[in-house]
This record gives structure tokens, C-alpha cells and sequence, in this order.
């Protein structure tokens, strides 16, 4: 029998004692604590702490690490100031996704690199592949920098108590190092939820201790605010809310980040990168399917793998789907082809051979002016 | 009717159970059916309840709609054959009456069976599915 042992992350001692534990990416992780639904919410209207050590946590330097990391991303690597990131795609000769990453520049010629758990080991294997005799090292660092995300509208206000003040000086994409008793950690205002927030990465040989004693001195300063730890369910109905990509379901090897309709993340210029070809005929000549969000009119919740059809004819897919919790209907992301994707278009999907009926939307799928890290009401 | 408790589980004593934890109460010449206590606490939060259509003929254990979860969908199984005559259409509004209470407020459907003696005896009684349940717990524990 094929025994194989799951992975823990060193807040793994936290998630026994108070969720209900789920395997992903290889990992034994959280998938919620109280509830799915009350974690949701908890992000959207206060604020909420989710571990997610599991991601792959890569530093990439030498002289040549911008020369390489321009050959296999698609975004402009040179262009990342220091301290800020930028998000990329490693592409495979077709233009097809291998993975997509968050590419920290932390100096001239050190990139942090966050990349999916379930792609880290391949994504090692694709720079090691590309990087010939060029002067670049990588080092794995994700069972060495955990990684805590803070994600909702309380966040600032959550961290700027174990931190200080200047915390709510990062934009959106910046990062900086801060201290906390006597520890260094690099923080940077991004996050996975729609919402705004921040991800923390304890930055030396950290023990579990260490990581523990973060995580609390974080949900005792959110106290006040109202804050919840969150698992991985909720991590998805809120990515899935806010129209962000999951690996696995909107992209993988066979999808493109044009199909995808993630332009920004591919930059076209002088620069010969892996995948460009395919990727600036298909911005040139259009995509045969492109990804769209679909909120039901009728009853059901879409799920991953159902058929989306018009009048009776299949079109697409449906590649994520779950019951929003802010609209509470169900909501889906899905490829079809370009001429059925304009907002409005009313289409069916087969759920368990009945057809219910659903609107292309746009995302995020919640009101941008109520929810969201650009929301205009008052917190 | 008394209740059974194995461990954090409620087992209700008069009941049909079957393996894919649905239960079957007799109502006169009908069966009323629902998930038990055991299938809601292992689904959490239920989102939502997928309904049959009333008036449709299914065979036992064949799939007569789902309850999800924001994460996850299982499917209910008939555990009779027969004619749905009824479903709990307050579930479309409240599907969390399954989880505050899977015996009564969150039944499901009603039934009006078609081969009930050769069937029931396929089905368990409260004690053999508190068994089964004990049974399973011990499964979960040994695996961990």
C-alpha cells in the first residue's frame, strides 16, 4: 500500500486544535475553523488571518536572475522596482500556463517568488531546465518562510498594531520589512480575496514557535475588529467571488493567460520570452474561448466540469462554480467562445441533466463600490 | 421515539437507515425520507438542496437530488423505490433545516413505495445503523 505522508505547515499544531482538516496540494491544511460562510463574511466585512504556507516560496538571485526570469515569464521582470511585485505567468512553448506567480523584487538581483503548491516541484524543474550555465541560484524557501495572509477592510487596522503606523503607507503591490519582537518579516499589500490586505512572510529560520506566536499576536490585536481565522473553503469562495484564477481549474497547460483574460500579466516588448509567439497571435487574431463569469437566474449551483450551452448547444465549460456568499446565488467562471462572452448574454448550464439559466457578468461579481480594496463606503 | 447517541451523532430509534446515511420513517402507506445527523454534521453548512420533481418514479438507491455545501455536493439516495409525493420545498428558502433538524424541520421528500417488503429488509434498523456508525468512527480512528 502507497502510504504517502501529508505535509504540515508549522501552524499545523493551530489548525488541529480548532478546524476541520482537509488534504490539498499534498498538504494536511485548514478547510475552515467555524464555518465556511461566517469566515466569507468575515473577510468581506471585517477582517480575517488564513496560513497559507502551503504556497511555494522560491528566491531566485545572481547577476543573471533578471536575464533568466525574462526568458520564462511573460511580465517584464526588469521593470519590478525594488520592493514591489508584479504578477507573471511561466508559459510552455504554445503559450499554455505552467504556472502563475507573484514576483517580488527584493534588490537588484533577488526575486521572491510566490508560486502555486500544486506547481511548485515542476516550476523547479522548469527554471533548473532554462537556466543553462547562466549565473542564477534558487532556493527552495517554503518549509523556511511561512506565510500568513490578513486579507479584509480591517487589515490595516489589524496590523498596524503589531507592526506600526507605516504599514498603511504600502500601495497595493508594495512590500516592506518590518520588525516585531525582534524578528524580521517582509510584508507586502497583496492578497487572494478581492479584498484589501496583506501577506506576511517571517523571513529567517523560523521555528514553529515563531510562527505561532505571530499568528496569535495577530488574532488577539484583531480582537477588536472582529477577526476570524479562515481556511481554504473560504479562501476559494472569496478568490472565486472576487473573479480571480485558481491553477487546476481556470488555468493549466492547455489555457492560455490570453483565454484566461489576464493581459496584464503579459508584456509585450523587445523581449524574447517562451510562449510570446502564440500569446501575441492570439492578441492579434482573438482566442477561440475566453473566460467569462456567469451568475444563474435559475436554480442550482454550477460546480467545475458542468456544460454551458446555448439554446441546446454545448459551448463550454464551467471550470469553477460555488454559492456566493455576498449575492447568495450561485456563480461560475467558465470558457466559452468570444461570441456569446458580451455581459448580459443568457445562457444554460447543465446542472445534473437540468438546464437552468445563467447571465455572463463581469467580475469581480460583487458590487465594487460595497465590497472589494477599492469599496466606497465607510468602514 | 428515543435517540441513540454515538458519540457527537443522533441516531432516532423507528427509523430505516441506509449505508449512505439517508433515513426512511413510515407515514401511514408513505415514507417520509431524509439525511441523518451523521450526514449533516459531515457536510457542515449546507447551502443549498436540490429538489426532485414531484410525481417522479425512482428505483432504490438511485440519486433523488443533492444537498451542497459551498465546497462540496453529495447525493441523497432513495432508499425505497416508488413515487416522489412530496418534497420539503421550505429547503429551497432554508436549506439549513437540514442541519438544525435532519429528522424532522429538514426531511427531504415523501415517498409512496412500490416493493416495500422486499426492500426494507435491505435496510437497517436504529440499532444496526448505530452500529454501522460506531463501526465507521473506529474505521476514522484507526486510519488517523
Amino acid at each position: 500500500m502507497l502510504v504517502r505522508k501529508l505535509r504540515r505547515t508549522p501552524l499545523f499544531i493551530f489548525h488541529k486544535e480548532h478546524g476541520r482538516l482537509g488534504e490539498y496540494a499534498g498538504f494536511e491544511m485548514p478547510l475552515w475553523y467555524k464555518s465556511p460562510l461566517l469566515e466569507h463574511m468575515s473577510v468581506r466585512n471585517n477582517v480575517g488571518i488564513f496560513d497559507v504556507s502551503h504556497m511555494g516560496r522560491l528566491l531566485i538571485t545572481g547577476s543573471e536572475a533578471t536575464f533568466l526570469l525574462n526568458r520564462i515569464l511573460t511580465n517584464n521582470c526588469a521593470r519590478i522596482k525594488i520592493m514591489e511585485c508584479q504578477h507573471a505567468f511561466f508559459c510552455n512553448d504554445l503559450g499554455g500556463v505552467i504556472d502563475d506567480v507573484l514576483v517580488f523584487r527584493l534588490d537588484k538581483n533577488v526575486f521572491f517568488m510566490v508560486v502555486n503548491a500544486v506547481n511548485r516541484e515542476k516550476d523547479l524543474v522548469w527554471i533548473d531546465k532554462n537556466k543553462d550555465g547562466l549565473d542564477v541560484e534558487i532556493k527552495d524557501l517554503t518549509d523556511k518562510v511561512p506565510m500568513i495572509a490578513v486579507q479584509g477592510p480591517k487589515a490595516p487596522q489589524t496590523l498596524r498594531k503589531i507592526f506600526s503606523s507605516d504599514i498603511n503607507k504600502l500601495s497595493h503591490l508594495q512590500c516592506s520589512w518590518f520588525h516585531h519582537d525582534g524578528d524580521k518579516f517582509l510584508v507586502s499589500r497583496t492578497g487572494y480575496t478581492g479584498e484589501d490586505g496583506f501577506e506576511i512572510f517571517i523571513f529567517k529560520d523560523c521555528s514553529e514557535e515563531d510562527a505561532l506566536n505571530l499568528w496569535n499576536a495577530i488574532l488577539e490585536a484583531g480582537k477588536e475588529f472582529k477577526i476570524e481565522p479562515c481556511g481554504l473553503a473560504a479562501r476559494d469562495t472569496l478568490r472565486l467571488e472576487a473573479g480571480f484564477c485558481l491553477y487546476g481549474n481556470e488555468l493549466d497547460e492547455e489555457t492560455t493567460p490570453i483565454e484566461a483574460g489576464l493581459n496584464f500579466g503579459v508584456k509585450f516588448d523587445e523581449r524574447d520570452f517562451i510562449g510570446k509567439d502564440v500569446l501575441l497571435r492570439q492578441m492579434k487574431e482573438g482566442v477561440s474561448r475566453t473566460r467569462v463569469g456567469l451568475r444563474m437566474i435559475g436554480r442550482g449551483i454550477p460546480r467545475k466540469g458542468m456544460k454551458i450551452l446555448k439554446e441546446n448547444e454545448e459551448i463550454g465549460f464551467v471550470t469553477s462554480g460555488t454559492l456566493s456568499p455576498i449575492l447568495r446565488t450561485g456563480i461560475a467562471m467558465g470558457y466559452i467562445p468570444p461570441k456569446y462572452a458580451s455581459l448580459g448574454t443568457k445562457l444554460n448550464i447543465s446542472i445534473r441533466g437540468r438546464l437552468s439559466e445563467a447571465e455572463v457578468v463581469k467580475f469581480p461579481f460583487y458590487d465594487k463600490n460595497r465590497y472589494g480594496r477599492k469599496r466606497k463606503t465607510e468602514i | 421515539m428515543s435517540i441513540i447517541k454515538v458519540g457527537e451523532y443522533e441516531i432516532l430509534t423507528g427509523l430505516y437507515y441506509t449505508k449512505e446515511h439517508e433515513w426512511a420513517r413510515m407515514e401511514g402507506d408513505h415514507f417520509k425520507i431524509g439525511i441523518t445527523d451523521y450526514a449533516q454534521k459531515s457536510l457542515h453548512e449546507i447551502v443549498y438542496v436540490d429538489l426532485p420533481e414531484i410525481g417522479k418514479t425512482v428505483a432504490q438507491m438511485e440519486p433523488i437530488g443533492t444537498v451542497e455545501s459551498v465546497k462540496s455536493v453529495s447525493e441523497i439516495y432513495s432508499p425505497l423505490s416508488g413515487k416522489i409525493i412530496k418534497v420539503n420545498e421550505e429547503l429551497e428558502e432554508s436549506p439549513e433545516l437540514v442541519n438544525e433538524s435532519p429528522y424532522d424541520a429538514g426531511w427531504i421528500v415523501i415517498i409512496k413505495p412500490q416493493a416495500l417488503e422486499k426492500e426494507l429488509k435491505t435496510l437497517m434498523t436504529s440499532e444496526q445503523y448505530a452500529e454501522f456508525i460506531r463501526e465507521l468512527l473506529k474505521s476514522e480512528e484507526d486510519s488517523i
